[in-house]
């Protein structure tokens, strides 16, 4: 079968190609997705528009206003970058847990979140650091929150001629701890059953200032929940309250059931690991 | 387009095709072969400048202009690579279809990590897949060759 | 001496650079691609199968249908229901409905997508236990309640026995349908040149895929020549006929061009699966901690076609009574038409999920009447001279000996106590496990006057070492170096008649035949040399490569040189037939047995229902070890295939749609499932005879780890796999008021 395979040089070149296309023309990043796709035979386009040529398009760079991270940035690189081991060692952790070292070095940041699979482990980690990301399109640039980006079962905020440019992660106090678990509910590898990304601030008295927590992989887009983070603010995240958090997790979400666990099962694996990540986050380091 | 394999400039059409076919179609390099179609089982494992890929999952077009390397492209002059003779002499293997999975991800791991400890050794190799199940031989194999 | 030591494999280089010949390699002079189109109903009529479009795709060269079957279109190891290419109706979700041949897979995938098929649908049960009761849906006119074959053992009077009993247990254990996951798929390919047919296939059996193609074709079996290279593992899953009379029928439609068919990973999931059983046992048991009956029920989901279940449920009758001293067993195995992909064997076959029944319902019995579960086993276990179920006498076996040596590998001191803290728990499992009962092994040794010995065996090497193994023992049976001794085979044309290489009765069968030859051939040479040295025969012997007396000696080559012979054949057969009275299952049911067990220590994370393996120990008997080396990687690698059974392997369904038909959604065991401690040992016996090791030590992981999970939590887990949502919701069970 052939296919056009074009190269841009940057982010606008590529934007031109999937407006001048259209319906023939699909984006390929890291290519995991497209080619699982093309192979499968649930695409066929005639035209790939390859962002591996975006100059800068993979860089990672600490910024007044937050971590940047190109949307071409390969997880493996993520996972190794001392700079978002710095920023915030949580965050390299969900990046290292995704999937094997293969993948790792061949799936892009940005084709990882519009492929918007529900089980997946960045999202959640970065939502509940309140990354935001950079989209590109024909009317220009805007910015998504991530916890806005993720509208349903591999559908995301993207418009079809848009394109994800970067992710940009605000600056984290240093008063503040992450941490990140990826339940695996069969073998040790593949999927996750249960994707816990969490990020509090704390005051001086070890009070919580503030609290963001996002469940991912049990549920069809990644959550927070904000009663259950509002219960945190201003108190000491004590056992019992970290147990009520936890409980009201497991009780405002709605999970799903497949191979890799049960809507019940899931919904136990809430409150268990809500409760085990916050006492990571509460005695923990960053 | 150009791919460049085992040192070896070669003229292919990309297309649709995965670097999987076209190594194995075109240029008849057989070592590397599909076990899930997936990326899960790592018997389609290749390096690409130094790096581990699954080849069922990439296009032969994105690996253009890139250094590949195959299980065929790591003998020298006829002599195994030292992977290759530590998974021999460990006897890593049994029906071997994963066997040049697993030597190109050791030998990618040791260029990157010279010592690996044993956890990290097993997390490296933790998405090749060895049905029969010769996993201990194998992360034996790896620590000898590490040594070397 | 060859035999005992850890020669690498033969062909190791070609191992680790990539070079094995397997199935998916093998390319021949203008060969085409085949594509299998498949059934989307799990039970209908086939109304129409229109090729016409899709012939006219370029690229396109034949297509096969039904239609084009001749008068043998159906086919089976024992019952033919089974048709190569669906005739009027279809039964399974993927069951082949045409063959495309194309010079590309693309012209072929294009075909495939432009066939117009019709079904008109019928009534579908996926479940063995549905499947029996009155009004299920038929699903071969025949077998009005989808029993095909029901294997009985009846040995000694139930109702007395069960009288006797202090106590009576009943409990029922689930085995789902899975899959053998080689990483290898099926791969066949066929030529047809005039009347003779040349099959290249991932076989497990050559000589059973010979004549069944030969009864489907009308054609002689001297006609039907099948070669079988390396496999990229099989582990029962090739061990009988699958595509190769879909192929063998396609090729004949290609005007005499080759054509390959290697399936996909989804579908290995529709070819072939491991039967999902359901298994209940009734045992009675004395106060005194011994047994006095067993009665066994087993459902067999033997899919849409008996396949080979007709073989395998007779073996699953005789494997699922356990080795223990019980007077009175009765057993009922029923294999059960569902509409799901035919069940086949499955490493350990049948006794994968007969030993996940016996040795679990070991432990609750032992905790119900207060007897610690190792002692309760070693009270009962068989030894030598005692008789099983069957009446046989058994012999040579070791079971107490592999519990022990297993058991003795775990940390010393009593079992942690049940309590919230400590999670951390002990289980054992023992495997009884029979091998073929009737086959037979031909082995012909040449040796050439240079001194090298080649060994031509239809044996197949799928991983295991069998050619090694093989060489080693003919190098042993010549007296000669390892170095010296090649293996050629399987083809059909060259190597003679083996049976199967399953159910780890290669090592034993071929072996014996090896030794027959070889002795066959030490003779020959004696008898060659006693001229040349002018000694009787009786006072000389073949040793070190040389036919020598005290004084005299002369080298194997030199004997055939001075005898003006290139070389020199020998054939060496060895066999069993061993029979069992059909209504009763008494009589001899293997030539030996296998013997396996193991010891698990396990924690469980209380709150996840998670499981660790901390450590696990698996011991096997394995009579004379031919390659140290290569039993101990059967070993272990029988524990971490077990690890999939027990903990992860399951096909999902829908409708009798597999919903997980690939390695990320049904997951086999991985580099970090591995227990943090694996410890295996094989029990020898210098003097024994070559014995199997292919599957000993895998049966037992499952029962091992529910045993060590209710050591630690207290739950028991009847269904597999253990999963963690299943402990979990067990344990909170347990704490309901």
């Amino acid at each position: 079968m052939s296919i056009k395979f074009l190269e841009p040089s940057d982010f606008p070149e590529a934007a031109a190609s999937l407006a001048e296309h259209g319906d023939e023309a699909k984006i390929i990043a890291g290519g995991v997705s497209v080619t699982l796709m093309l192979q499968q035979k649930l695409i066929a386009p005639p035209v790939l528009v390859s962002l591996g040529r975006i100059a800068g398009g993979d860089s990672i760079r600490q910024s007044s206003d937050g971590l940047h991270i190109g949307a071409l940035a390969k997880l493996r690189n993520l996972e190794q970058s001392s700079v978002v081991q710095e920023w915030c060692p949580a965050l390299a952790h969900a990046f290292r847990v995704v999937g094997n070292v293969r993948v790792r070095n061949q799936a892009t940041i940005g084709g990882n979140l519009s492929a918007a699979d529900y089980a997946a482990d960045p999202p959640a980690m970065l939502i509940a650091l309140g990354a935001s990301a950079q989209v590109f399109g024909p009317d220009g640039k805007r910015e998504v929150p991530l916890g806005e980006f993720f509208l349903g079962f591999y559908t995301t905020a993207l418009r079809p001629t848009e394109i994800l440019t970067g992710i940009i992660v605000p600056p984290l106090p240093t008063s503040a701890r992450a941490s990140y678990h990826k339940f695996s509910s069969i073998s040790a590898e593949g999927r996750p059953c249960l994707a816990v990304g969490a990020v509090a601030d704390f005051d001086a008295d070890g009070r919580c200032r503030d609290l963001q927590i996002a469940i991912g992989a049990a549920v069809e887009t990644p959550q927070r929940v904000d009663t259950a983070e509002a219960m945190a603010r201003g108190e000491s995240l004590t056992d019992e309250l970290i147990a009520a958090i936890a409980e009201e997790y497991a009780q405002a979400l709605d999970p799903l059931t497949d191979v890799r666990g049960s809507a019940w099962y899931r919904r136990e694996m809430i409150r268990v690991f809500v409760g085990r990540v916050l006492k990571e986050v509460r005695d923990g380091n960053r | 387009m150009i791919l460049i394999v085992n040192g070896g400039s070669y003229q292919v059409q990309g297309g649709a095709r995965t670097l999987l076919e076209v190594l194995r179609d075109d240029l008849g390099l057989m070592g590397t072969k599909e076990g899930c179609g997936v990326g899960m089982c790592g018997a389609c494992t290749v390096l690409v400048d130094g790096r581990p890929f699954s080849s069922c999952h990439l296009l032969a077009a994105q690996a253009a202009g890139k250094e590949i390397v195959t299980i065929e492209g790591l003998q020298r002059n006829g002599n195994l690579h030292p992977v290759q003779q530590a998974f021999l002499e460990h006897g890593a293997f049994q029906c071997a279809y994963c066997t040049p999975g697993f030597v190109l991800m050791t030998v990618a791991l040791l260029a990157e990590n010279p010592s690996p400890e044993d956890d990290e050794i097993r997390e490296y190799l933790s998405g090749n897949l060895c049905r029969c199940g010769s996993y201990q031989n194998i992360v034996e194999a790896v620590k000898a060759a590490r040594r070397k | 001496m060859a035999i005992g030591r850890s020669v690498p494999m033969l062909d190791a280089p070609a191992r680790v650079t990539g070079t094995v010949d397997y199935m998916i390699n093998l390319r021949l002079p203008d060969m085409l691609v085949g594509k299998v189109v498949r059934s989307q109903s799990p039970h209908a009529k086939l109304l129409k199968v229109d090729v016409s479009q899709a012939l006219h795709v370029p690229g396109v060269v034949a297509i096969l249908t039904g239609p084009d079957l001749g008068a043998n279109a159906l086919y089976g190891a024992s019952i033919k229901d089974q048709a190569v290419v669906a005739l009027d109706r279809v039964r399974y979700v993927g069951e082949p409905i045409a063959a495309i041949a194309a010079e590309s897979m693309d012209a072929a995938e294009e075909a495939a997508m432009l066939l117009d098929i019709e079904y008109e649908e019928l009534p579908a049960v996926f479940d063995a236990l549905e499947a029996v009761q009155t009004g299920a849906p038929i699903l071969h006119e025949k077998y009005t309640d989808n029993i095909f074959i029901h294997s009985k053992l009846r040995h000694s009077d139930m109702e007395t026995a069960f009288a006797e009993a202090d106590e009576i247990f009943e409990d029922v254990f689930t085995s789902p349908l899975a899959q053998q996951s080689s990483l290898e798929p099926h791969v066949t390919a066929a030529r047809w040149e005039g009347d003779h047919l040349t099959v290249w296939t991932g076989s497990q059996a050559p000589f059973m895929v010979r004549r069944v193609l030969s009864e489907i074709l009308g054609i002689p079996q001297e006609s039907v020549r099948i070669i079988v290279p390396p496999l990229g593992g099989a582990y029962g899953g090739k061990g009988h006929i699958r595509i190769e009379p879909l192929v063998a029928v396609m090729a004949r439609k290609t005007g005499g061009r080759p054509v390959k068919f290697v399936l996909s990973r989804a579908e290995e999931f529709v070819t072939v699966t491991k039967h999902a059983a359901s298994i209940t046992l009734k045992t009675g048991v004395k106060r005194d901690g011994t047994f006095t009956a067993r009665q066994v029920t087993i459902y067999w989901n033997g899919g849409a076609y008996a396949d080979a279940s007709p073989l395998l449920v007779p073996q699953g009758m005789v494997r699922s009574v356990g080795p223990y001293r019980i007077p009175a067993v009765r057993v009922d195995s029923y294999g059960i038409y569902t509409n799901l992909p035919p069940a086949g064997a499955y490493r350990g076959a049948m006794s994968s999920q007969a030993t996940w029944a016996y040795e679990s319902q070991m432990d609750i019995i032992a905790r119900r009447m207060g007897w610690d579960p190792l002692e309760f086993r070693l009270k009962n276990l068989y030894v030598s001279g005692d008789r099983f179920a069957t009446g046989e006498t058994l012999h040579d076996v070791h079971f107490i000996e592999c519990l022990q040596a297993a058991a003795g590998a775990m940390p010393a001191g009593p079992s942690p106590e049940v309590n919230k803290e400590k999670k951390v728990g002990r289980g054992y499992g023992v495997m009884m496990k029979s091998t073929v009962s009737t086959s037979k092994s031909q082995a012909r040794v040449k040796l050439d006057d240079s001194g090298v010995a080649t060994l031509f065996t239809s044996t197949v090497e799928m991983g295991q070492g069998a050619h090694t193994a093989m060489a080693q023992i003919t190098a042993g049976a010549l007296d000669i170096p390892f170095e010296q001794v090649r293996v050629v085979g399987p083809d059909t044309s060259v190597t003679p008649f083996d049976s199967t290489t399953s159910a780890s009765r290669s090592t034993n069968m071929m072996g014996n035949a090896v030794l027959a030859a070889g002795a066959a051939m030490k003779r020959r040479l004696i008898d060659l040399a006693g001229p040349l040295l002018e000694i009787p025969g009786e006072e000389l012997r073949a040793e070190g490569g040389r036919v020598l007396t005290k004084d005299a000696s002369i080298s194997y080559a030199d004997i055939l040189k001075r005898n003006g012979l290139p070389s020199l054949e020998e054939l060496g057969e060895y066999s069993t037939a061993l029979t069992m009275d059909p209504e009763t299952g008494q009589g001899i049911s293997t030539p030996h047995w296998h013997q396996g067990a193991g010891a698990a220590e396990v924690e469980v994370d209380t709150e996840t229902g998670k499981i660790t393996i901390l450590r696990y120990a698996a011991a096997s008997f394995a009579g004379r070890v031919v390659n140290p080396r290569l039993a101990q990687l059967q070993n272990d690698g029988n524990v971490i295939f077990g690890l999939g059974p027990a903990l992860m392997e399951e096909m999902a369904l829908d409708g009798g749609q597999v919903t997980n038909p690939n390695l990320a959604d049904y997951p086999i065991p991985s580099i970090r499932d591995v227990p943090l401690e694996l410890i295996s040992v094989c029990i020898e016996s210098e003097e024994g005879e070559l014995h199997g090791i292919g599957e000993m030590t895998l049966p037992p992981v499952a029962p091992a780890i529910a045993n060590a999970v209710e050591d630690a939590v207290g739950v028991r887990i009847k269904d597999l796999p253990i999963t963690a949502e299943k402990v979990l919701h067990a344990l909170q069970e347990r704490l309901k008021p």
